[in-house]
């Protein structure tokens, strides 16, 4: 080996110790509610003397959570629909098709990204005060899709970008017709960003906290009910909670990649 | 040439990623002020040898010598070499003026000697004066072309090295500049190693050529000895349209070739030869009234015609194989398509090759 | 059968073109949907809190005479502490995050090769688990008896005092929570210098550090800036760390206005710190926005 692959592979090693590093910092939270959530005493000591999951089965047992479940995943399937859809076209304007605006429109469709999200759930808050709208989790599917279209917006963009037009010219210059374009040749080439954008837009609903609970109003997200345990003093329920988020999380992530990479794998045969 | 003594010697280079060889222990010496050109398809290896020679790469096997001295180890910003990259590799955040400075501004050349010198080279280009605080983004294809090799040639580098930098441009500039590289390697008598994949492109400029093939090289010598003295099908085609027919040796100087049912002359063959290809021009290959009227002839249908300016390409069907005769467009046949005709040539007019 | 059909609309008759009028343009046409809907559910709240902020302090309704007195009493009070602790704590944030991520961004971007994408989804995952959540695993880690200081004491017999409650585990919070904002910018914008620009700057010459300098640093410099702004604007805009992690030893302003909010019920006092922050936060996010074009970063052409 000469003295530059060499250098060369010390440089690479230590990049990978330093990435490394930061996965492992990434986890470790998720790692130490693992651990707490697998002790069978009441209180958090670590090391661990005792380990039991008696905590999960009581958490799953009650009924309450059961009803958390039910409205946080309510929430987050219809953020994800009307989200995609509004999307999906924000996305053609924002990358696909050259206007007069568009570069103010990219902009200002980025803006709610880039704002603090607990302003933003107060803002909401008084919005839906002033024109008399009663809170519940239907507001809250709102306030998430504020905050929740634009990322999906850009998400789906990103795809769009490597988008080639001539393929939509193509197939109109064929026959088809606008609807037909679309279903045939639009929808399709563009449904990997489509399905990360559904995956991004189901887990940020799942997952906000600062949105839901300002515009819940008697309803309540498991991001909300952790929040007023947490606050109000140690519960083993919090770490099985965040460990399920957490693992919810990672495995449609890892999952749905995994679908899409198959998927492509699957046709390039 | 041959008196030229050496600047870079290549012995026994290899370079495998992972599992794959992309560079097969090529030996190759290259001599002071000399215009070699390495040609090749894509895939050949043409540019890792090159990559390898400007130290972006190290071999995984054998040596690079420069005037004798080993260089593997010795990093690009070392070398007294520098390459005229594919993309161009053009700075987008800086002016022309700044793209040409760059190596000086390395080297802590002081700003007035710096501009000097970047004029200097503008002018030398045939760059204008004022393109001096232009953004290089704003400049056309052949402009750019121009600020990198004046970029290039500030390095004042003993050898530089050029990765195919006009495959992208249209065909009339591309003569141009062609015609104007040459210009420069006179006027600086500096070693230029081009790689490009057209030998056309070759032919015009280099004082010698190596084609590769698969990661070996499979013939060097000058573009005469290369255009007249192909040493493999794959070298022949390379050159452009040409007829190639396989034969065998079936005795003496008689070669038959199966496909067509023919039998013709061989000429001076490889010893040992017993089957390969038959290599004829296009403009050796006549129309001819007579058999007598060449030493092998052939009857066969005319298919096609196209016009190639000064001179008119024909297509002639024998059986399943199609030949390109050429002609001057004074010559032009006037015969009607799908009419009779006898192809011939003389033997000396042929080559004999192997795969 | 098929093809006589075909034939037919392409010879036969032409529909007529629309009224000029009606054609929106397929551009502008696509783009209605969402800026409707941003126009009820981003720049109608907007309002409501610009229009909130100008009532008398301690109301509850938008229809009364304006006044100013919110804003007297936000720059006569003590409100610039919280905002001061907002942005120190943001540009630390911002600081400390620009190191950590370079070194994994040039990663990515260059030398993990086929790992990156399973990385990049690493780093993705937490992102979709509630903040909250994970600010408490922290927690869990620093607090007396927990992993670290539980570990530390099985093996040396004494436990140190604990971090928690600290502005140093604020900041460590922030970099925690906002590190993918920072990370995938950052990626897009190193794997935005092409490798050959490099190469010809190595050839002609310059060192490592002259190659980052004149030519990295420069070139990936949008998206390092698009990700000082994302994950800074996050962290001045973040409430849980502070209150979690930094037991209420500091308070940012997004506490102030939550507390107006909620405790105080002075919706027009919180509402005037909230369009404070807004024109901070707007101000900036436009004025580094306008200097990039969108397209080139995000990989048009």
């Amino acid at each position: 080996m000469s003295p530059a692959e060499r250098s060369q592979r010390w440089r690479a090693s230590l990049l990978w110790a330093w990435a490394l590093s930061v996965v492992v910092f990434m986890y470790l939270p998720a790692l130490c509610l693992l651990l707490a959530s697998s002790t069978a005493s009441r209180y958090f000591i670590f090391p661990i003397t005792r380990w039991g999951f008696d905590w999960w089965e009581k958490t799953f047992d009650s009924i309450q959570i059961r009803e958390l479940f039910k409205t946080s995943i309510s929430i987050a399937l219809i953020v994800t629909v009307i989200a995609v859809v509004i999307g999906f076209f924000g996305a053609l304007a924002f990358a696909r098709y050259d206007w007069k605006g568009r570069s103010l429109y990219q902009k200002l469709v980025l803006l709610p990204i880039f704002f603090p999200q607990s302003v933003l759930g107060l803002a909401l808050l008084l919005w839906f005060n002033a024109i008399g709208l009663p809170l519940s989790w239907k507001s809250a599917v709102f306030a998430h899709l504020v905050w929740i279209v634009p990322v999906v917006t850009l998400v789906i963009s990103i795809q769009v970008y490597s988008f080639d037009p001539a393929l939509e010219e193509a197939a109109f210059d064929l026959g088809a017709t606008r609807w037909q374009v679309m279903k045939e040749v639009t929808l399709p080439v563009l449904f990997p960003g489509l399905f990360s954008g559904a995956l991004f837009a189901f887990l940020l609903s799942w997952g906000n906290f600062p949105l839901s609970l300002f515009t819940t109003g008697a309803d309540t997200t498991v991001p909300e009910y952790l929040y007023a345990k947490m606050v109000a003093g140690y519960t083993p329920g919090v770490p099985v909670l965040g460990t399920v988020s957490t693992i919810t999380a990672a495995v449609l992530l890892l999952g749905g990649y995994g679908l899409i990479t198959l998927r492509r794998r699957a046709r390039l045969k | 040439m041959t008196t030229r003594s050496p600047v870079i010697d290549l012995r026994q280079i290899t370079k495998r990623f992972g599992n794959f060889t992309a560079v097969h222990s090529i030996d190759l010496s290259i001599g002071e002020g000399e215009f070699f050109t390495i040609v090749g398809p894509s895939g050949s290896g043409k540019t890792t040898v090159l990559r390898m020679l400007a130290g972006l790469e190290s071999p995984t096997g054998g040596d690079i010598l420069l005037r004798g001295q080993r260089i593997n180890d010795v990093p690009a910003n070392r070398r007294p070499t520098c390459m005229v990259f594919q993309s161009l590799a053009l700075f987008p955040h800086r002016t022309v003026g700044q793209n040409i400075e760059f190596p000086l501004k390395i080297r802590d050349v002081a700003p007035e000697e710096r501009r000097k010198r970047a004029l200097q080279l503008m002018a030398q280009l045939r760059l204008p004066e004022s393109y001096y605080g232009k953004n290089v983004t704003k400049c056309s294809g052949g402009e750019r072309q121009r600020v990198a090799l004046a970029r290039a040639l500030a390095y004042n580098p003993d050898i530089l090295f050029f990765d195919e930098p006009l495959s992208a441009i249209d065909y009339k500039l591309r003569k141009t500049l062609e015609k104007e590289l040459k210009d420069i390697h006179r006027e600086t008598g500096k070693t230029f190693i081009y790689i490009t994949h057209s030998l056309e492109e070759a032919m015009v400029m280099s004082d010698r050529i190596g084609v590769m093939r698969q990661g070996r090289l499979v013939q060097v010598g000058t573009p005469n000895e290369i255009y007249t003295a192909p040493n493999s099908k794959f070298v022949s085609e390379f050159i452009g349209d040409v007829n190639i027919v396989p034969v065998r040796l079936v005795n003496g100087n008689t070669l038959q070739s199966d496909e067509l049912g023919a039998q013709f002359v061989a000429p001076p063959m490889p010893s040992g030869f017993a089957a390969g290809h038959l290599v004829v021009r296009p403009e050796s290959l006549r129309i001819i009234e007579r058999r007598e009227d060449a030493e092998n002839a052939l009857r066969g249908k005319l298919y096609n015609e196209y016009a190639l300016g000064s001179r008119i390409q024909y297509q002639v069907r024998v059986g399943e194989q199609v030949f390109i005769v050429e002609r001057l467009r004074q010559q032009a046949l006037g015969k009607q398509r799908d009419s009779d005709v006898l192809i011939g040539w003389n033997t000396a007019d042929s080559i004999l090759v192997g795969d | 059968m098929a093809e006589i059909s075909a034939h037919e609309t392409v010879s036969g008759q032409l529909p007529a073109a629309k009224p000029a009028a009606w054609r929106l343009g397929p551009g502008r046409a696509n783009a209605v949907p969402i800026i409707l809907f941003l126009l009820i559910g981003f720049a109608a709240p907007l309002l409501a809190v610009i229009g909130y902020s100008f009532m008398p302090p301690r109301t509850f309704g938008l229809w009364q005479t304006p006044t100013l007195e919110n804003y007297v009493s936000v720059f006569t009070g003590t409100s610039y502490i919280s905002f001061l602790w907002s942005l120190g704590l943001g540009a630390a944030t911002v600081l400390l995050l620009a190191v950590i991520c370079y070194p994994v961004a040039y990663g990515l971007a260059r030398v993990f090769g086929r790992w990156s994408t399973l990385l990049t989804l690493l780093f993705t995952i937490p992102l979709f688990v509630s903040e909250n959540v994970r600010i408490y695993g922290w927690i869990l880690f620093f607090i007396k008896n927990g992993v670290l200081l539980g570990t530390f004491k099985a093996w040396f017999g004494v436990e140190p005092e604990s971090w928690l409650f600290t502005q140093g585990i604020i900041v460590l919070g922030m970099v925690y929570v906002y590190l993918p904002f920072m990370l995938f910018p950052m990626t897009l914008g190193v794997s935005m210098v092409p490798k050959e620009t490099r190469d010809a700057a190595f050839d002609l010459g310059a060192t490592r550090w002259q190659v980052f300098k004149e030519v990295d640093l420069p070139l990936s410099m949008p998206g390092i800036v698009i990700g000082f702004l994302l994950s800074f604007v996050l962290a001045v805009g973040a409430i849980a760390e502070a209150k979690v992690l930094g037991g209420q030893k500091v308070i940012p302003i997004t506490h102030d206005i939550e507390i107006a909010f909620t405790y105080s019920q002075n919706w027009p006092l919180g509402s005037a710190l909230a369009v404070l922050l807004m024109l901070v936060v707007g101000a900036l996010v436009l004025l580094v926005l306008r200097r990039f074009d969108l397209d080139t970063i995000l990989g048009r052409r």
